[in-house]
């Protein structure tokens, strides 16, 4: 009973921490911080965190959270990425981490970081082929094909990212009665067998969180849901569809190499290419590429012909002051 | 000491009463030049805001800047100057000492450089070299070590030259910008000259001294753009003052002249809102290109376009001296040492429109920064402003009227020397020119 009045306030509270999130986004974007962006997408990226727990408060069919992440893909690209999925946040907060204690991060080789980008590919093709290949071969009857089986299915691999950090339903890590969870906690926890579910999970988190602590964004270079997303708006048919889009233009650029630099997952087209539509499948839309840029108007963001964000002098105080 | 350095390889021996006897003279004509084109300046734009004549002070060489960096070094402080704006002034404001620009505009002392160059040459270099054999300059003679970009043969040169006479400090700017190896290269080279403004000062650059350093020019950059800025509309503010003001943040303190600069631009902005311009209008708005025109003798240029009759108004330069000097800030990410820095160096190498770099498809930056800012500031004609001798800009002119041409803007290719004897020659023809804009202006 008692756990229910909690899970009721809890849910409430989180509703209020939405509105209060929204409200404070508002506000610095008004304030016109130098950062504005960087910091907004703190906000918007615990807020869709809270708005991940309240979907699953509701509803237990992974599947339709799948379907409304993969439409707003398919229109608004991988903004999901730079700004909703629970795991970039915990990325990006070892960054903050990082920055605090002035250490470094380590770029990965551009070829490196290309191959990354190809694995991608495989690895989504793999997740996606497996099932139907298993299907195929009775797979209770041979222990290999079961394990494969079991936790790697389509769906909660690609929603692996997208488990918020208390879940609504039994998890392995628990916390004064919290479920909490982490990206592919649940699989890892399916695949481990009783004796080493929590030492794998524990790992897995170490893992990733230190990985990115060097390398910026280690796991979204290769990450099947990322790529996913990719996928959609990167073929060829499908090119005209996103609403989004990261524009260049070409004459205002001097190539300063800003932009280059700054994008956590090392974007190089932004940088590279001359004009046009820009953002490769990489991308993931943060912005902070056009928040970095010096020069106006150099690099926007557009949404269906119209600009939503754009580059600019940063080191004027905006006019809304 | 450094290698090579006090070791006359070049200078020729003058005797200290030649010396005195060409110093003198050079300095006489110089100082009555500076009056007379700062009084010009101020006939042509008759309500002139009286802030500017904080920049008229400034910009007398032997004045109060003089005496005010004298002064510094007497308290330890130590010049570092340079001769290209690839040099690292963050990197030296970081160490607290004080960046002078040294590449010198005085056409007199052509003459003794010719004695160590033949006349080809460019111009600057030459006159870079006269002053040398004098110790004319204020900002040259000032300057504990200089560091010396080798960008063009004139510049690399002129370099092994001045070495005769002060410890020079070369960094190399690939020809190439746009890969890695060359990143990789440049950043080697400003790190070595890091290690050498640090030993000189003896003042070690730590992260809070750079990010200061950073922030200080962040504050001159913002300065800077927002008076280019106000050279897009109706004009406001003269080209040569604008030019001037420029000029001096190569030699001024640069925080004074941060807060000088911001004045000037508040009181611009007011003079905008009230629609008081410094000249009418439809006056024909021109844009220089090419080689950089130096204060002060090189003043020739700007004053015949904007004395002119028809006068023209300069809205845009693409000078190093001038529209480009300070315009890109260091974009740091992250507030560490090691990106500070490489966000340094990048801003040195990689925005830069300067002729010396190429790719395998041309220096298409250069392009590019030229029809953006034609765009920007409503050019009607470009005037190409080549040095003899200068090859780069020479070369490239065919590749810019191409460019401009299709997009319907006319370009004047005007070649010069430091001399005074062709003013009459030019004014005709850029009178033609500013004639030509103006109906075309009218139409
Ligand atoms: S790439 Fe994967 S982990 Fe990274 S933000 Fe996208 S979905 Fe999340
Ligand atoms: S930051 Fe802007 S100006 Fe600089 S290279 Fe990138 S797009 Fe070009
Ligand atoms: S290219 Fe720009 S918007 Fe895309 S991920 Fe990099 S920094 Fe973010
Ligand atoms: S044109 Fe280039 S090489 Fe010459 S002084 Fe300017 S920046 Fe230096």
């Amino acid at each position: 009973m008692w756990l229910e009045i909690l899970s009721e306030i809890l849910k409430l509270t989180v509703f209020a921490g939405l509105a209060l999130a929204g409200a404070l986004a508002i506000l610095i974007w008004k304030r016109d911080l130098k950062t504005k962006v960087s910091y907004l997408r703190f906000f918007v990226q615990a807020a869709a965190m809270a708005a991940l727990f309240l979907l699953f408060s509701y509803t237990n069919e992974l599947l339709y959270v799948l379907i409304v992440i993969i439409l707003l893909t398919l229109f608004l690209g991988r903004l999901f990425c730079g700004w909703l999925c629970p795991l970039g946040l915990y990325l990006d907060l070892m960054a903050v981490f990082r920055k605090a204690l002035k250490i470094r991060y380590w770029n990965l080789p551009d070829k490196l970081n290309k191959l990354l980008n190809k694995l991608r590919y495989l690895l989504l093709a793999f997740f996606v082929a497996l099932p139907f290949v298993l299907e195929k071969i009775e797979p209770w009857q041979w222990s290999l094909a079961k394990f494969l089986m079991g936790p790697f299915k389509p769906v909660s691999v690609l929603l692996g990212p997208v488990e918020p950090l208390i879940i609504p339903w039994e998890s392995r890590l628990k916390f004064y009665g919290l479920n909490l969870s982490y990206p592919y906690a649940s699989v890892i926890a399916f695949y481990s067998g009783e004796s080493f579910a929590l030492a794998n999970m524990f790992l897995f988190i170490a893992l990733t969180l230190a990985s990115s602590f060097v390398v910026r964004r280690f796991w979204c270079r290769f990450c099947p849901t990322g790529v996913s997303f990719a996928v959609l708006n990167r073929f060829r048919g499908f090119r005209w569809i996103p609403l989004l889009r990261l524009n260049k233009v070409e004459e205002k650029c001097p190539k300063c190499g800003i932009c280059k630099r700054v994008c956590p997952v090392q974007v190089l087209d932004v940088y590279e290419r001359k004009g046009g539509d820009i953002a490769p499948s990489m991308c993931m839309l943060c912005l902070r590429c056009v928040e970095m840029c010096p020069y106006e108007e150099c690099l926007k963001l557009n949404m269906a012909g119209r600009t939503l964000f754009k580059s600019r002098n940063w080191l004027e105080p905006s006019k809304i002051e | 000491m450094e290698k090579g350095f006090g070791e006359k390889k070049y200078m020729v021996e003058l005797s200290e009463r030649e010396v005195e006897d060409l110093r003198n003279s050079v300095k006489a004509t110089s100082l009555k030049l500076m009056d007379e084109y700062i009084e010009r300046m101020k006939k042509t734009w008759p309500n002139r805001p009286k802030i500017m004549e904080y920049f008229d002070e400034v910009a007398k060489f032997f004045g109060t800047r003089e005496k005010e960096i004298l002064k510094a070094k007497e308290e330890g402080r130590k010049v570092i100057g340079y001769t290209c704006m690839f040099a690292p002034i963050e990197l030296i404001l970081a160490a607290d000492a004080i960046p002078v620009r040294v590449s010198s505009g005085i056409y007199d002392t052509t003459k003794l450089g010719n004695r160590i160059v033949p006349v080809e040459v460019c111009p600057v270099v030459r006159s870079t070299i006269g002053v040398g054999m004098i110790g004319f300059s204020p900002h040259l003679e000032v300057s504990d070590a200089l560091i010396t970009p080798l960008t063009c043969d004139g510049m690399a040169k002129l370099s092994e030259i001045l070495s005769d006479r002060k410890p020079v400090w070369t960094v190399c700017p690939p020809r190439l910008k746009d890969s890695e190896q060359s990143m990789r290269f440049w950043r080697e080279e400003l790190q070595s000259v890091k290690a050498k403004i640090e030993k000189l000062t003896g003042t070690k650059i730590t992260a809070k001294k750079l990010k200061t350093a950073i922030e200080t020019m962040h504050r001159a950059t913002r300065a800077f753009r927002r008076l280019q800025e106000l050279r897009r509309g109706a004009p406001v503010i003269m080209g040569r003052d604008a030019m001037l003001v420029n000029q001096t943040s190569a030699w001024d303190d640069i925080e004074r002249w941060t807060k000088k600069t911001e004045e000037l631009c508040s009181e611009l902005e007011k003079r905008r809102q009230e629609k008081i311009l410094a000249c009418a209008p439809d006056t024909p708005r021109i844009m220089i290109a090419g080689s950089p025109a130096l204060w002060p003798d090189n003043w020739k240029l700007p004053n015949l376009i904007e004395e002119a009759n028809p006068q023209g108004v300069i809205v845009a330069d693409e000078f190093c001296s001038g529209d480009r000097f300070l315009f890109d800030p260091v974009g740091v990410d992250e507030w560490t040492m090691d990106d500070m820095f490489n966000a340094v160096a990048e801003r040195y190498l990689l925005p830069s429109t300067c002729p010396c770099f190429t790719s395998e498809d041309g220096n298409v930056d250069r392009v590019n920064w030229l029809k953006a800012r034609i765009e920007e500031r409503r050019v009607d004609g470009v005037v190409y402003h080549v040095f003899r001798g200068c090859m780069l800009y020479a070369m490239e002119y065919t590749r810019i009227k191409k460019a401009l041409d299709k997009i319907n803007v006319p370009v004047y290719y005007l070649d010069t020397d430091y001399t005074r004897e062709d003013v009459g020659q030019i004014k005709t023809r850029v009178e033609a020119f500013l004639e030509m804009l103006k109906s075309r202006v009218e139409f």
